[in-house]
């Protein structure tokens, strides 16, 4: 199994909605792209696993504190940085897709962040989806009522969260090498869900 | 290619009864398949009969079905055997094969190319064999069972386990409901559960089909016919080993989030089929399949009752199941207020009372199920055998048609009403909402 970098992987999934976001491959491109856009950003070490956990994500990165940051995590991970837009949601959900070895490649829809790693509160379907299977499966979620909108906020756009959902079931579709996909987490701001990670993990060429 | 042969031999042909020892399993299976079917032989080395029915040492004509239950080692000559006389279907009851490990794969693939190049089908082995309602009061049982409830119906039964055959017709005996088929597939090496469940979808005489598997094979190709089965008549599947199917999608990150199961819910959600968690909701909505409950998902439910307890517990797991317990229309409380005590409870539950005078019961009642806002009943009624209260559910289930499913205790002239109008009872007050539910 060999897992793409995050920009290796996005570039695979190239339809589904992103924050702005670049790979930095100097300290001077870093430089140039974080004071064009004039926002704070997020500065994520590139071709590294659990970046979180390794301490190789960093918030509210300006124009006048990335150079240094740069260096630090392009020399922790593969020489590059990826820069991305900074985004605050109202939720995090996850969307993945693997393949099972009898029902063939899933796609599968959760609700993200860390009480979705106790919780477990996913809920698969068969690639690609058929319409309409997504908002039935939706509402299989504990806690599908959060997608309805939270003290009074707009609901997910169902339709925008499909169109994530059936990007990633025509990857494993269409590529038999994909053995797995992660997009996690998807946040959704203002209703629209934004992909800020996405992993693509290849199969080994000999077991495919 | 049809399964006719399997399901509707006209000819059989049993190879391993004893020509010295009728005790053996061979010659129950001899006994068992002479006793429902006319053209029945035995096939055996040396005898010309066996216990009173003739046999050949090679099979000299074309037979519909052959039951193989030799040795392991004698399978495979008994299988060309059939194959080289053009049986339709083998069955091969016999254990030794792909179960065992790689050697026992081999023949077993053996097998299947055997029956391949003659066209035959095979079943098994490794399995309890078939059990069919040939029409009237003939029944084929080509199966170890050697004894089988025998009333006809539209229920049928595919099982990957010859033990939970056994628990299948265990529980049959105790619910009284009627058969159609029933098929122990074993090993699947050639006939597998979409087969079977192919041919069920397609036969006129199959209403509803429970199913116990322990692994789908291709189950895109399961969901496929699944989906077209259930557009005419509800499948119900207990999956055995959800568990183990976890240990391998936990190779995946989002395999093990979404959860073990994760894949054969989704599965089955695309195909229709109602899935049960266990072996008694299993048998309670394969049940509820069979008689009808499944004929129209209700959502909005009455629960009526003369005891006040268990249909609070009905309307419990009803919330649960996600049913709704809907007020009834303002003509039929009207009509209620006239022929209930004042002191009867007319929300939802609908309590009665055991005061109401005892030929108020069947009106009331049948106004209930009147209310449009109702579309079907769970009746409750703990040791009080007020007939009348059995002769208004079997009346309004008559006038409506309205999915009914109860719960009755110590009262059997309630009980035979009920039973006479085809209305099921469960175990408990929650087994008979949860039956009701399924697949809501």
């Amino acid at each position: 199994m060999k897992t793409l970098s995050e920009w290796e992987s996005k570039r695979r999934l190239p339809d589904l909605p992103y924050p702005q976001e670049a790979l930095a491959v100097s300290r001077d491109k870093a430089q140039e792209f974080v004071a064009a856009l004039g926002k704070p950003m997020v500065a994520k070490a590139s071709g590294v696993a659990h970046k979180t956990e390794g301490g190789l994500v960093r918030f509210g990165v300006s124009a006048q504190t990335v150079g240094p940051i740069w260096d630090e995590l392009a020399a922790a991970g593969d020489g590059t940085v990826l820069l991305a837009e900074q985004v605050s949601a109202e939720l995090e959900l996850i969307v993945g897709g693997y393949r099972d070895p009898s029902f063939g490649p899933l796609v599968t829809v959760g609700i993200g962040g860390i009480a979705a790693e106790i919780f477990g509160d996913v809920v698969a379907l068969l690639a690609p989806p058929e319409p309409g299977e997504l908002a039935a499966a939706v509402k299989q979620l504990s806690g599908h009522k959060l997608l309805q909108g939270i003290r009074g906020g707009p609901p997910v756009d169902i339709g925008a969260l499909a169109r994530i959902v059936d990007s990633v079931a025509g990857l494993l579709v269409d590529d038999p090498m994909v053995a797995e996909v992660d997009c996690n987490p998807v946040m959704v701001c203002k209703g629209k869900p934004l992909v800020v990670d996405a992993l693509v993990v290849l199969a080994d060429d000999a077991g495919a | 290619m049809s399964l006719d042969s399997l399901f509707k031999p006209r000819s059989i042909a049993v190879y391993g009864a004893s020509a010295t020892d009728s005790r053996k399993l061979g010659n129950t299976l001899l006994k068992n398949a002479a006793g429902g079917t006319g053209d029945v032989l035995a096939v055996h080395p040396e005898a010309e009969t066996i216990d009173g029915i003739p046999a050949v040492a090679k099979l000299n004509r074309r037979i519909d079905l052959a039951l193989i239950s030799v040795p392991d080692k004698r399978v495979e000559a008994a299988v060309i055997d059939a194959a080289a006389a053009g049986a339709g279907t083998a069955i091969v009851l016999s254990s030794g094969f792909g179960e065992t490990g790689p050697e026992g794969r081999k023949v077993q693939d053996r097998l299947v190319a055997i029956a391949r190049s003659s066209g035959m089908r095979l079943v098994g082995p490794n399995c309890m064999g078939v059990v069919s309602h040939l029409g009237d009061d003939r029944w084929l049982n080509g199966s170890y069972f050697w004894s089988i409830p025998n009333k006809p119906g539209g229920l049928s039964f595919v099982s990957q386990s010859g033990a939970f055959g056994g628990m299948f017709f265990g529980h049959l005996r105790a619910s009284g409901l009627g058969l159609s088929r029933f098929l122990s597939v074993g090993n699947s090496a050639d006939v597998g559960i979409t087969d079977a469940l192919e041919w069920l979808g397609d036969d006129p005489q199959t209403t509803a089909i429970g199913m116990f598997v322990e692994g789908f094979g291709d189950g895109r190709r399961f969901v496929d016919v699944a989906r077209k089965v259930t557009s005419k008549k509800p499948v119900v599947v207990l999956k055995a080993g959800k568990m183990a199917a976890g240990a391998k999608a936990a190779a995946s990150h989002t395999g093990s989030m979404a959860g073990s199961h994760a894949a054969i819910r989704a599965g089955l959600r695309r195909a229709g089929v109602i899935e049960a968690a266990d072996t008694e909701s299993f048998f309670d909505a394969m049940d509820g399949a069979a008689v009808g409950l499944r004929k129209k998902l209700v959502r909005n439910i009455a629960i009526v009752t003369i005891s006040g307890g268990p249909s609070v517990l009905a309307a419990d797991a009803s919330e649960r199941a996600g049913l709704l317990l809907p007020a009834l229309g303002a003509a039929t409380l009207e009509r209620l207020r006239g022929l209930v005590p004042s002191f009867a409870a007319l929300g939802n539950p609908i309590d009665l009372t055991p005061q109401c005078p005892i030929d108020h019961y069947v009106p009331a009642i049948e106004a209930i199920y009147a209310d449009p806002a109702v579309e079907g009943v769970v009746a409750i009624n703990c040791g009080l055998d007020l007939k009348p209260f059995g002769t208004g559910v079997a009346r309004g289930v008559a006038a409506t048609g309205k999915p009914t499913a109860a719960f009755v205790l110590d009262a059997p002239g309630v009980e035979a009403e009920m039973a006479g109008a085809g209305v099921l009872r469960f175990a408990s007050p929650e087994r008979a909402v949860n039956a009701l539910a399924s697949g809501v």
